[in-house]
């Protein structure tokens, strides 16, 4: 139902405030989508990863319960166990029981 | 410069479309098919290949700018590829580490050994991944070698620029004898050229040269047509308009400079175009057309957006407030500005095709460079403003002197023989000038939208007050709104396109936009525009949630249901405050803030709260406490302590009472709780008046009694039931008192009643003649004012006052009783 039709006053005036509200979380939502890659790191040691990015690497280390956006363009990262992976920067990685897993 | 720009332009679509081609890739390789491996180490030799003729080609292009930046571009979309490669393989890593798992480690030394078949897939398994993971070391290798050569064409790339800018010619060698007949030869070139061309074209395409000017011609037209008809209100400024608002001048600038400059492009694109299409073009001709229109285009426009913004002809439409005659002369300028940068263009193109010598180009640059510098130097010193006294003020100092030393800096490196740097220069003081002129020109629009009733005048104010209760300081606020987003807009788009400008990566600007939207780390605390922002937005849906869902309970639930004003109040301002809290909470957690920190804070503040702000929170209870009792309601008759008067507000920390006298008086809410309140409308507002009468010793008392009764009784707003009585109270030292106690249905009418009983009992009386005696406390002498001396005009004026003044308090009296009649007086 169109706002200007609802009879009451207030129902009016929600109605419009509702329609400008949408627009603005509509326009927010539009510039806040960025994205990166995250590693969690659920453990209660210390785990590190190798991220190969932009042509360096670095030790990317994860304290206990540590979580950490990184890469946000695409890399390469050497999991704990020695097994390398390539990420687009969009997934998680997990790291339980000193195994990392990407979803 | 405008190559440079659709270059950039592309890049960022490129950065931005590539994540989702991504996906897609990494979709398409979900399932590990047999001869994975081989198949992605074939990609990978192959990408390998590239990126090593690519390498190559580098050496070969040191010199040409614009190829290093085409091999940048492929360079990263190889080191996409390998990254897709690599990421082929991570479904069948999965499926293998899985496996590995559930195969468990194999048996140590002292156990007993596992089945042949355990041991045989397991190792199947490792060398499998052992493969893969050299597959993808070798796609990481790959990449971090074409991320090597990505930063080596960067680094090469801004040592050609400083080459560019620190390279000094031999001026006397390029401003030689010798220039003067190599322009001749090259124009005898070029001359040659065209004529050939023009002659082959009339001699064999007649027809289509003429077919496709006048398609060209006639798309033109349609467009300026259409669009003066379209936008011609608008479009064209009113000369008889005294005072345009700064909006419509700003529309009529921006409408006034893109239709004709569309119409003109249109022109000049579709004639490229067709003459294309009809093959009319040879050889090098159609670059040199390109180049025409290019700066056709844009010399057109310059003049354009100049003659818009500055009015020569029309000074009330003028966007920058200056002066008509340097008006006039800052058009000149520019427009001969952008002839000398759009000439100079186009005999670079020439000579680039033409092959002409070094000197010839050294010394047409040479002849722009200085030509700019001496044309930035007059703006500088032209004086377009007026002061009041009449005498011309130049530009602001910070202005003319940026201006001038520009110029000079421009004729000076040029003069040096730095022909380069003197380029970029101009080239940089034309564009940026550009960007930062328009960029001031949607500042000056945005104040004058933040103005006060400007908002409200757009056509998109007027829009929303007729299709929405918007008031007018609504959209006045609105207004407020739009001018701070419009700055806003403005920083965020001509920023970056400076620093664009001025040679900055757009690699570094995404990263720093990243950066600020993803979060800052200071210690462990992270801030992030987005967090802060989308924390915001929640707060604020949450509470247009809350109140919409306040407005349709109190509206449509509660009013249907009858539900008594008291409780429908307590009920709304309870779901309020509910609402509210909790929107605060969504919100501070969507910042990104974490609450169980924000607890332990309270925690610690709690304990100071209890003390310092032992009053608020007193408060604040007993608000609780006043909407789940309800001792008294919107609207009630209360007396608390000296305070008397209906109550119009109960909030959480206060209650508004207004007395009689309209006086607000701010009851904290403590005080309603902790001390006696009286309610006069409390359940019902029936309530008693009582009506003292004293009657001289020596009268028929019951006589006396029984017109009081009989008085009572007799007035309509007196109940019959609880019946009036007639009290006789006292035998006072004066008088017998009696008193009349009456009950009324509603209390807040005590006055009324209370004067017409009293007005009846005297006429009563003195009808019946009881006499009320009083007792005179002093005996006042009346003095007669003396005679004035006889002066008729004198009296005559006093009287005419005097009737005057009559007169007035008659009408006084009328209006006060027309006024008056509907309402009732206050209790007191």
């Amino acid at each position: 139902m169109p706002c200007e039709m609802q009879q009451r006053r207030w129902e009016h005036r929600y109605c419009t405030m509702w329609k400008s509200l949408v627009a603005a979380v509509a326009l927010v939502a539009a510039i806040g989508s960025v994205h990166a890659a995250s590693a969690v790191n659920k453990d209660a040691e210390t785990r590190t990863l190798v991220v190969t990015e932009g042509g360096s690497k670095t030790d990317l280390a994860l304290a206990g319960g540590e979580t950490v956006e990184f890469c946000p363009n695409g890399c390469f990262v050497t999991l704990p166990n020695g097994d390398l992976e390539a990420l687009t920067g969009s997934e998680t990685v997990e790291i339980s029981g000193g195994v990392a897993r990407i979803k | 410069m405008l190559f440079r720009l659709l270059r950039l332009i592309l890049i960022l679509t490129l950065a931005v479309s590539a994540p989702l081609s991504f996906d897609a890739v990494a979709q398409g390789l979900g399932q590990a098919p047999a001869g994975l491996v081989a198949d992605q180490q074939k990609i990978i030799q192959a990408l390998t290949t590239k990126t090593d003729n690519f390498e190559k080609q580098i050496q070969q292009d040191a010199e040409e700018d614009s190829s290093l930046v085409d091999i940048r571009l492929q360079l990263e979309e190889l080191s996409r590829q390998s990254l897709n490669s690599a990421l082929a393989f991570r479904t069948r890593l999965g499926e293998i580490n899985g496996r590995l798992e559930q195969l468990g480690a194999a048996p140590a030394a002292g156990q007993p050994p596992e089945p042949d078949i355990v041991s045989g897939e397991r190792e199947a398994l490792v060398s499998e991944k052992a493969e893969i993971n050299a597959v993808i070391a070798q796609a990481q290798s790959l990449s971090i070698r074409i991320s090597g050569l990505i930063d080596k064409i960067g680094n090469m790339r801004s040592e050609l620029f400083r080459n560019v800018l620190t390279k000094r010619y031999v001026l006397s060698d390029a401003l030689s004898p010798q220039v003067f007949s190599d322009a001749r030869d090259e124009f005898g070139n070029f001359y040659k050229a065209v004529s050939s061309w023009l002659s082959f074209a009339f001699k064999f395409k007649f027809q289509a040269i003429l077919a496709a000017t006048f398609v060209a011609l006639g798309l033109a037209l349609v467009l300026l047509v259409g669009g003066r008809r379209l936008f011609g209100r608008v479009f064209e400024a009113d000369p008889s308009n005294e005072d345009p608002s700064y909006l419509s001048r700003l529309s009529v600038a921006f409408w006034s400079t893109l239709l004709p400059t569309l119409a003109v492009g249109v022109f000049l694109a579709s004639t490229v175009f067709f003459f294309n299409y009809y093959n009319v073009l040879r050889g090098d001709i159609g670059l040199f057309l390109n180049a025409l229109a290019a700066v056709i285009g844009v010399v057109f426009c310059v003049n354009r957006l100049t003659n818009a913004a500055l009015e020569p002809r029309l000074p009330n439409w003028r966007l920058i407030p200056v002066e008509t005659g340097p008006a006039r002369w800052l058009v000149r300028l520019t427009t001969a500005m952008a002839v000398v940068i759009g000439v100079n263009y186009f005999l670079s193109v020439i000579n680039d095709k033409m092959g002409s010598p070094l000197s010839l180009t050294i010394a047409r640059s040479f002849g722009a460079t200085i030509i700019v510098g001496i044309i930035l130097i007059l703006m500088a010193m032209l004086r377009p403003f007026r002061a009041r006294d009449g005498s011309w003020r130049p530009w602001p100092a910070w202005l003319r002197y940026t201006a001038l030393a520009l110029g000079l800096f421009t004729i000076v490196a040029a003069l040096l023989g730095y022909i380069g740097l003197a380029l970029f220069v101009s080239l940089q003081v034309v564009v940026t000038g550009t960007a930062l002129i328009t960029a001031y020109i949607g500042f000056l629009s945005a104040r004058a939208i933040g103005e006060e009733g400007a908002f409200a005048n757009t056509s998109v104010g007027r829009w929303l007050s007729d299709n929405s209760s918007y008031e007018d300081t609504a959209l006045d606020q609105l207004g407020l709104v739009v001018s701070v987003a419009i700055n806003v807009m403005i920083v965020l788009v001509f920023l970056p396109l400076i620093l664009l400008m001025w040679g900055f990566q757009p690699g570094d600007i995404q990263a720093w936009a990243y950066k600020l939207a993803t979060g800052i780390n200071i210690g462990s605390v992270t801030i992030s525009v987005t967090g802060i922002l989308s924390g915001i937005v929640v707060f604020v849906i949450g509470y247009f949630l809350t109140r919409w869902f306040q407005g349709w309970l109190d509206g449509s639930v509660m009013a249907r249901g009858k539900v008594d004003t008291g409780v429908r109040n307590s009920i709304r301002l309870a779901v309020g405050y509910a609402g509210v809290a909790l929107a605060a909470l969504v919100g501070i957690s969507a910042a990104g803030i974490d609450l169980s920190s924000l607890a332990l804070v309270a925690g610690a503040l709690s304990l100071g709260i209890g003390f310092g702000l032992q009053n608020v929170v007193s408060n604040f209870v007993s608000g609780l406490i006043l909407l789940a009792e309800r001792p008294f309601k919107v609207g009630d008759w209360i007396v608390a302590g000296d305070v008397s008067g209906t109550v119009k507000k109960i909030s959480v920390r206060a209650t508004e009472i207004e007395t009689f006298q309209r006086q607000s008086v701010i009851l904290p809410n403590s005080n309603l709780i902790n001390n006696a309140v009286g309610n006069w409308t409390h359940r019902n507002k029936l309530g008693r008046v009582d009506i003292k009468v004293g009657v001289a010793y020596g009268s028929d008392v019951k006589q006396v009694h029984a017109v009081l009764l009989e008085i009572a009784r007799s007035h309509p707003m007196v109940l019959k039931n609880p019946e009036p009585f007639v009290l006789f109270s006292n035998f006072g030292p004066a008088a017998l008192e009696f008193e009349i106690r009456v009950f009324l249905a509603d209390v807040m009418n005590g006055n009324i009643a209370q004067n017409d009983i009293r007005f009846a009992v005297l006429e009563k009386f003195s009808s019946e003649h009881i006499e009320i005696p009083s007792t005179p406390r002093a005996v006042v002498e009346a003095h007669k004012p003396k005679a004035w001396p006889t002066d008729d005009d004198k009296i005559e004026a006093d009287f005419a006052e005097q009737e005057q003044i009559r007169a007035e308090a008659e009408a006084e009296k009328k209006r006060l009783v027309k006024s008056r009649k509907t309402k009732k007086p206050d209790p007191d």
